[in-house]
């Protein structure tokens, strides 16, 4: 009956063991991938580009320089942030709705990003942003939809756990509704295949340019939701009571939930919709932690990471003559587990009685 | 501390559920509040602690307006053990206690020795120290409301609030936490279902009927065969036993 309680010394074996897996993992990722390089030319190009020896020089450029440097890297990078985001986002959203169930996309982002980037294909809007236009358009459309979300639960009176998911859910079915009426009258079979390639997500698309955008939009938000573990406690005990801890949470949540909004709209933006890694990661790490935010959130963020850059090396090697899409392998491999863990921890989705 | 109202009217919709209620109390006074369900006596309640907002009257802590102090420092001043305390989630005991040492911490202060301490103590003064490692959850009913009472505890305030505490103890447990409460020497206003109990404990009690105030008094003073017709309407005797303590018995 104590796996609610982990010790303070068992908790730091833990934290140290996943930062390292995390390195490990970030090293060990870039020497898979479709080009058949040697560890050593790797880690040559990585050490080249790090520290700029002049003995790897040969290593600067050429073909195997720019799978490592600018394909492999940017790539693993990428997994690790959103994996890291989706999984932060996650635990917050279960805070905040006060329900186990809650997923990043549970305020209607996921469909606001849809109809976002439906909109941008189909309609071309957005098409100044260029190349990008379609994760662009799906990150507002992610941030319009959430705002549309948080403004509708806000009509009469305090915004409260069950109006946020009710709203999220009436915002879903609109938005899904408009973007598969867009694809319905589109004759454009092409433009088609692209949005339905983009919501099954993938992480093809990371580089130089988005990376140092993504990274550390991820690893700051996750930090600031860090200092916040009190309040994420305090917050599933209910406002009621919250209140009388002294915590008023009604301007905290509208605060955490734009936090999130902008977090899982990079996300979709960058590597579209990965379903799953935020319902999966923070329930596992529940069941062997408890709830406390405290451990609960650094703990998500690492294995998050963890988790989606070796989902990300499976959809790189799994199939020889193309790339699976991770949000399908995700699910493919996450639900089995999920449902294993819930059967062997007799878990009880928090209700206790349930 | 004393916590006083002022003409609270509260409505849920039409039906008005407070019609004006005032009551006062002394400095580490035990104040008991009885009546039938739904006289309004829960309702009162969460006026005093901020879950509610009355339509009109306020609600003064040693002469300061509630509305006008911030949710932190009020936290300060009283602590809530309620009815319902079911959660979705899984937290240990310890955690739970610990949450009662909030309103103390600034933003980013971490809990420290002194926080533990008191934690502790506040389990061994409800006799649940065995229990700081259990999910909440598993408790039962009876050891969940000593829990809550530690965290009201750990909370360390001049004043307590209580709706009803006793409902799911046995009598051990009744006459435990009655006795843990009372010996705190704080300012505690409570809910009491149980006559016995309220005029074994409170200094004084106000009775509500109807969202009004019935009446007022120390236990033995108002606690009559005819009052309790008038607010129960059951036939009642009460008797002395040989220390001077009445007790009520409930007649055919």
């Amino acid at each position: 009956m104590k796996r609610g309680a982990m010790k303070t010394k068992t908790y730091g074996i833990l934290i140290l063991g996943l930062s390292a897996a995390l390195i490990l993992s970030l090293f060990t990722a870039v020497l898979f991938g479709n080009a058949d390089l040697s560890f050593q030319d790797v880690y040559r190009v990585i050490g080249y580009e790090v520290f700029h020896t002049e003995s790897l020089s040969a290593y600067g450029q050429g073909a195997v320089h720019d799978v490592v440097w600018q394909i492999r890297l940017p790539r693993v990078l990428m997994a690790a942030a959103v994996g890291t985001g989706l999984s932060v986002c996650g635990v917050v959203m279960q805070a905040v709705v006060k329900n186990p169930l809650a997923d990043p996309y549970v305020l209607g982002v996921s469909s606001g990003a849809y109809l976002g980037a439906a909109a941008s294909i189909l309609l071309g809007i957005g098409s100044v942003f260029g190349d990008q236009g379609m994760g662009i358009m799906a990150f507002f459309g992610a941030l319009a939809a959430s705002f549309g979300v948080l403004f509708i639960s806000g009509i009469g009176g305090r915004t409260s756990a069950g109006k946020l998911i009710l709203a999220g859910m009436a915002v879903s079915t609109v938005c899904s509704a408009f973007a598969n009426f867009l694809i319905y009258i589109s004759q454009n079979r092409e433009a088609t295949t692209q949005i339905s390639y983009w919501s099954m997500g993938s992480l093809a698309t990371a580089d130089w340019d988005n990376v140092p955008v993504v990274l550390p939009v991820m690893i700051v938000t996750t930090l600031i939701f860090w200092t916040q573990s009190r309040k994420l406690n305090l917050m599933l005990l209910g406002d009621e009571t919250a209140v009388t801890l002294g915590t008023d949470l009604h301007r905290v949540r509208i605060v955490y939930l734009i936090l999130s909004s902008l977090m899982v709209g990079t996300a979709v933006c960058a590597a579209g919709m990965i379903g799953f890694v935020g319902l999966i990661i923070p329930h596992a790490v529940r069941m062997c932690l408890g709830t406390d935010h405290k451990r609960l959130i650094p703990v998500s963020a690492l294995t998050g990471a963890v988790f989606l850059i070796w989902a990300d090396v499976a959809c790189r090697v799994i199939l020889d003559y193309a790339e699976l899409p991770i949000g399908i392998l995700v699910s493919l491999i996450g639900a089995p587990c999920f449902i294993y863990l819930m059967i062997r921890r007799s878990y009880g989705f928090g209700g206790g009685e349930a | 501390m004393k916590i006083n109202t002022e003409d609270l009217h509260l409505s849920y919709g039409a039906q008005e559920i407070l019609k004006g209620i005032s009551i006062q109390s002394k400095e580490k006074e035990f104040v008991g509040l009885i009546g039938p369900n739904g006289s309004g006596k829960s309702t009162l309640l969460k006026c005093i602690y901020r879950t509610l907002r009355p339509d009109q009257g306020a609600v003064y802590l040693d002469g300061k307006e509630l509305s006008t102090i911030r949710v932190k420092d009020s936290a300060r001043k009283l602590a809530v053990v309620a009815q319902h305390n079911h959660y979705n989630f899984e937290f240990t005991v310890q955690e739970i206690v610990m949450m009662g040492r909030s309103p103390h911490k600034k933003a980013l202060e971490r809990d420290n020795a002194g926080d533990y301490a008191i934690v502790k103590e506040a389990l061994q003064a409800v006799g649940m120290e065995k229990f700081a490692d259990r999910n909440f959850s598993t408790l039962s009913g009876g050891e969940q409301q000593r829990v809550i009472l530690a965290r009201a505890l750990a909370q360390q305030t001049p004043c307590l609030i209580l709706d009803e505490p006793t409902n799911h103890l046995d009598i051990t447990h009744q006459l435990q936490l009655m006795r843990i409460v009372k010996e705190l020497n704080v300012t505690v206003i409570s809910a009491v279902h149980d006559l016995n109990i309220a005029a074994m404990f409170c200094d004084r009690i106000y009775a509500l009927k109807d969202g009004r105030i019935a009446g007022e008094g120390t236990p033995e003073s108002l606690l009559t065969p005819e009052f309790i017709r008038e607010i129960y309407d059951v036939e009642a005797e009460v008797v002395k036993d040989k220390k001077g303590q009445i007790h009520i018995l409930f007649v055919e």
